[in-house]
């Protein structure tokens, strides 16, 4: 057997800040064999990026530390290099693709411009020739046009024609070895998909190797070979692709795999990594009595009260131009929109980022406001409310927002943030009782009534979001919009919260419209699905009926887009 | 456990900075030399001769004395109230109108926007030193009509800044909440939003000082500022003549005393925006 192109030793890495020292890479050990492509899975913070960046030599020095450890590419360690001969390596034998194509390209050059500087550095081609290579390059990524494309400017070029143009960098030395740090995280399952494949294909082609990095095991079953598990900075499972999905031996690679939906099978509630495994890490024995499969079919609507009618709802923005800024034109974000939703039920609303499903939400709420339509709710129709009568309502409706970070107050403590409904609406008769409320709902969530006084940015992002959806239900609202509301949170972590918003549904009645580009997600949640796509509902029923019998060409290509791994692996 | 706000994290960090720590003691020296001096405990008989005429810096007479045998050291003293005064005044002038302005316009949009946008680009296309002349023309010399020209053409910047960080943050997912939760214009506006811009308020104000302090000594050394009292610009103004007979002393108290405190200031604005900076935290 050769040896490995890439084979990292007892790598541990350190940082020291101000704040302390934190470990993020212990004593991990892992090859890369040749033409092979390895996939590293984790959640946030488990050490899988940091690695990464250890490979290609850029942590940022002093503060991070690397303690021990090798690093072989091709035999000779790279941990010994200087700074030059690093750089003669990077862009060259190793290339790195990020996950942000929005900030990972420079918006003052041409995208040619790019791709051509990395090919006069390494291969010392004079302009010309790199601008043709650099057009070629553009032709196998699957660019259209790539003549005319070379000139365009980043901005001028869509999310995965972006990620497209940084594979065309990255490959454009041949590269013996490709790092992709989340490659398709930003981007939508059908242009993922693409993507991928486009990936695989250049792999195959200039027999590459791949260390893909993910947290998504579904994108991992689809491209990796071999899988590396990481969780809190060590590799606790590697083994083939096949092996991991069909016989994990560690627990936190069982959990991972459990807690992700998927449209095979309905379980009533996600397992977590929590079923599997104790917070110190030791395992147990998994409940059977938790993997409860049904039907939803077979499961009778639970209420038949129509609690929110939209009919014909349009929201639109304003196209403008010309020399003073006139409107010219306007941009139905949503366009004739009609459907009902029942008490107690949940409605998922599916497609593509820029089909208006956000939209249409915070019309919904009046947050933004409709241009035509009518939405009734409970018999009246909320778009003729004055605004005391809108200031009123909206005790009873209410949004948790996607991202858990900007969707709350900095400067507020939790305390704060959650009574501050109760202050607007003068629920309450003084403050102490308010703030009962706030700690039980603080308990119902699953967060402790100890951490109150602290601010936002001391808790993680499942946390916050649990502060998001605690304060939605402060005023004990009857109708919940989740806004992509568990887009930003690891698989893990998304279980534990889908699972909180069907317990609180359950204990409290309460009726959600969910919101988002996750069709394993949505299929998991929801009784009834609308596939959205440029400000429409084109598709609309219960979601068995969508995922056995999709009727629209587009609802059939965002299924066929979910990955699915390689021969059917696993999901 | 931690329960620390952003602004003690931001305390914290800045008082880590050696230089910025020292910074802040400085100006906190400055400010109570000025307070002192102007509640009439120091430098209150600075008019009195304290020697012979034009002694240069000794023992008794750190800074030596002046032309009419007056002390050089007391007058920089008397100069630092002068000084701090000036930057107060301006602050207290320019923080409301520019937070107030800036927010609004911010907040609002539309024509009330388009009107404050106007304003400030009305004023600030106007050359400093032309509208500060031409108000202490209106309104006479003195400290009073300095207070009002400096207040008057330093809150463009501020109204500026705050104005863009408003409208960034309107957006926020945060004050959408609010909006969701059923809070009006007033709440969004100062209880969610002010308190996100604050340290642009801090940050500003610290740099804007030391440019009214430099602004008074520009001011007085050309005649238009502080009247018969001392000032470190009238000093200067002073020492110019006095140069050519070697008398330097006058010269260097106050430049002395102004180049410290114009430092410690940029020092500590430059900390400041670092520690209470959110987009740099962290790194």
């Amino acid at each position: 057997m050769t040896a490995p192109l890439l084979s990292v030793r007892n790598l541990t890495v350190e940082f020291h800040t101000s704040e302390g020292v934190t470990r993020a890479v212990n004593n991990i050990s892992f090859d890369i064999p040749h033409g092979k492509t390895i996939g590293i899975v984790g959640e946030s913070g488990s050490g899988k990026s940091v690695t990464s960046l250890a490979v290609m030599g850029l942590l940022q020095k002093p503060a991070a530390k690397i303690l021990s450890g090798e690093i072989l590419f091709n035999g000779e360690d790279l941990l010994t290099y200087d700074e030059n001969q690093m750089r003669k390596l990077r862009g060259n034998q190793i290339s790195m693709i990020f996950q942000e194509p929005m900030t990972s390209l420079n918006p003052v050059f041409k995208v040619g411009e790019q791709i051509s500087e990395a090919l006069r550095i390494h291969k010392n081609m004079n302009p010309k020739e790199a601008w043709d290579k650099a057009v070629d390059l553009l032709t196998q990524v699957g660019i259209p046009n790539p003549a005319a494309s070379a000139h365009k400017y980043p901005h001028e070029m869509s999310g995965g024609q972006k990620q497209r143009v940084m594979i065309a960098m990255a490959i454009s030395c041949e590269p013996k070895l490709l790092i992709a740090d989340e490659p398709t995280t930003a981007l939508d399952v059908t242009i993922q998909k693409q993507v991928l494949e486009l990936m695989h294909d250049l792999q195959q082609k200039y027999k590459m190797s791949m260390m893909f990095i993910t947290h998504d095991l579904g994108v991992i079953a689809d491209i990796a070979d071999d899988v590396v598990v990481m969780y809190r900075s060590n590799v606790v499972e590697k083994n083939t692709a096949k092996h991991i999905f069909q016989t994990a031996t560690h627990p936190y690679t069982k959990g991972l795999i459990a807690c992700r939906p998927n449209l095979g099978n309905n379980p009533r509630r996600l397992l977590t990594v929590s079923d599997f495994m104790t917070e110190a890490g030791e395992e147990i024995k998994l409940d059977a009595g938790k993997v409860e499969v049904f039907d939803k079919e077979s499961v009778p609507e639970k209420s038949s009260e129509i609690l929110l009618e939209v009919r014909n709802l349009v929201t639109q923005f304003p196209i403008k131009g010309g020399l003073f800024g006139r409107t010219v034109d306007h941009h139905k974000a949503v366009n004739d929109v009609s459907f009902t939703l029942k008490k107690g039920q949940t409605l998922g609303l599916v497609g593509e980022s820029g089909c208006g499903k956000t939209t249409l939400g915070r019309s919904i709420l009046r947050l933004i406001e409709p241009a035509a339509g009518e939405i009734i709710y409970k018999g009246k129709d909320i778009i003729k409310a004055g605004s005391e009568e809108m200031r009123q309502l909206r005790k009873q409706m209410q949004i948790i927002f996607q991202d858990p970070y900007s969707s709350l107050n900095p400067r507020m403590t939790v305390t704060e943030i959650l009574t501050e409904p109760l202050i607007i609406h003068g629920v309450g008769a003084n403050r102490a009782e308010r703030v009962e409320r706030a700690k039980w709902l603080v308990e119902k969530v699953g967060l402790k009534v100890n951490q109150m006084n602290r601010y936002p940015h001391e808790f993680s992002g499942g946390q916050r979001q649990r502060i998001c959806i605690a304060r939605a239900l402060m005023l004990n609202p009857e109708f919940v919009i989740c806004d992509e509301s568990v887009s930003a949170l690891d698989v893990s972590v998304q279980a534990q919260v889908l699972n909180l918003l069907l317990d609180l549904q359950e204990e409290f009645g309460l009726t959600y419209i969910f919101i988002s580009h996750d069709l394993g997600v949505v299929n998991f949640i929801s009784d009834h699905v609308g596939v959205m796509n440029a400000g429409r509902i084109v598709e609309m029923d219960r979601a068995s009926e969508i995922y056995k019998n999709p009727r629209e060409e587009y609802t059939r290509t965002l299924l066929s887009a979910i990955p699915k791994g390689k021969a059917g692996l696993v999901l | 456990m931690k329960e620390n706000s952003l602004w003690k994290d931001a305390f914290i960090r800045l008082t880590k900075d050696k230089w910025a720590l020292a910074s802040l003691i400085i100006v906190v020296v400055y400010s109570l030399v000025a307070i002192l001096s102007a509640c009439g405990f120091i430098a209150a008989d600075w008019a009195q001769e304290v020697g012979a005429s034009n002694l240069a810096p000794n023992a008794e007479h750190i800074f030596g004395t002046d032309i009419f045998g007056r002390s050089v050291f007391q007058k920089v003293v008397r100069g630092t109230q002068v000084a701090m005064s000036v930057g107060l005044a301006t602050s207290l002038i320019a923080i409301p109108i520019g937070v107030v302005l800036g927010a609004v316009g911010g907040y609002f949009g539309g024509w009330v926007d388009d009107f404050i946008t106007w304003l400030y680009t009305t004023f600030s296309s106007i050359p400093n030193i032309m509208l500060l002349i031409s108000i202490t023309m209106i309104l006479g010399k003195g400290l009073f009509a300095v207070y009002v020209a400096l207040g008057a053409t330093s809150w463009v910047t501020l109204c500026r800044l705050i104005r863009g960080e408003v409208m960034k943050h309107k957006e926020r997912e945060y004050v959408q909440a609010a909006s969701a939760i059923g809070g009006g214009h007033t709440r969004k506006l100062f209880k969610h939003i002010l308190p996100n811009v604050t340290h642009i308020v801090i940050i500003n104000t610290s740099l804007q000082f030391q440019v009214a302090i430099k602004s008074e000594v520009i001011l007085s050394y050309l005649g238009l500022g502080v009247q018969g009292e001392p000032s470190w610009g009238t000093m200067i103004d002073d020492a110019k003549l006095e140069l050519a007979r070697g008398v330097w002393w006058q010269l260097a108290g106050a430049t002395l005393a102004m180049f410290i405190i114009v430092l410690a200031f940029n020092i500590l604005g430059d900390a400041l925006r670092d520690s209470l900076d959110p987009k740099l935290k962290g790194k």
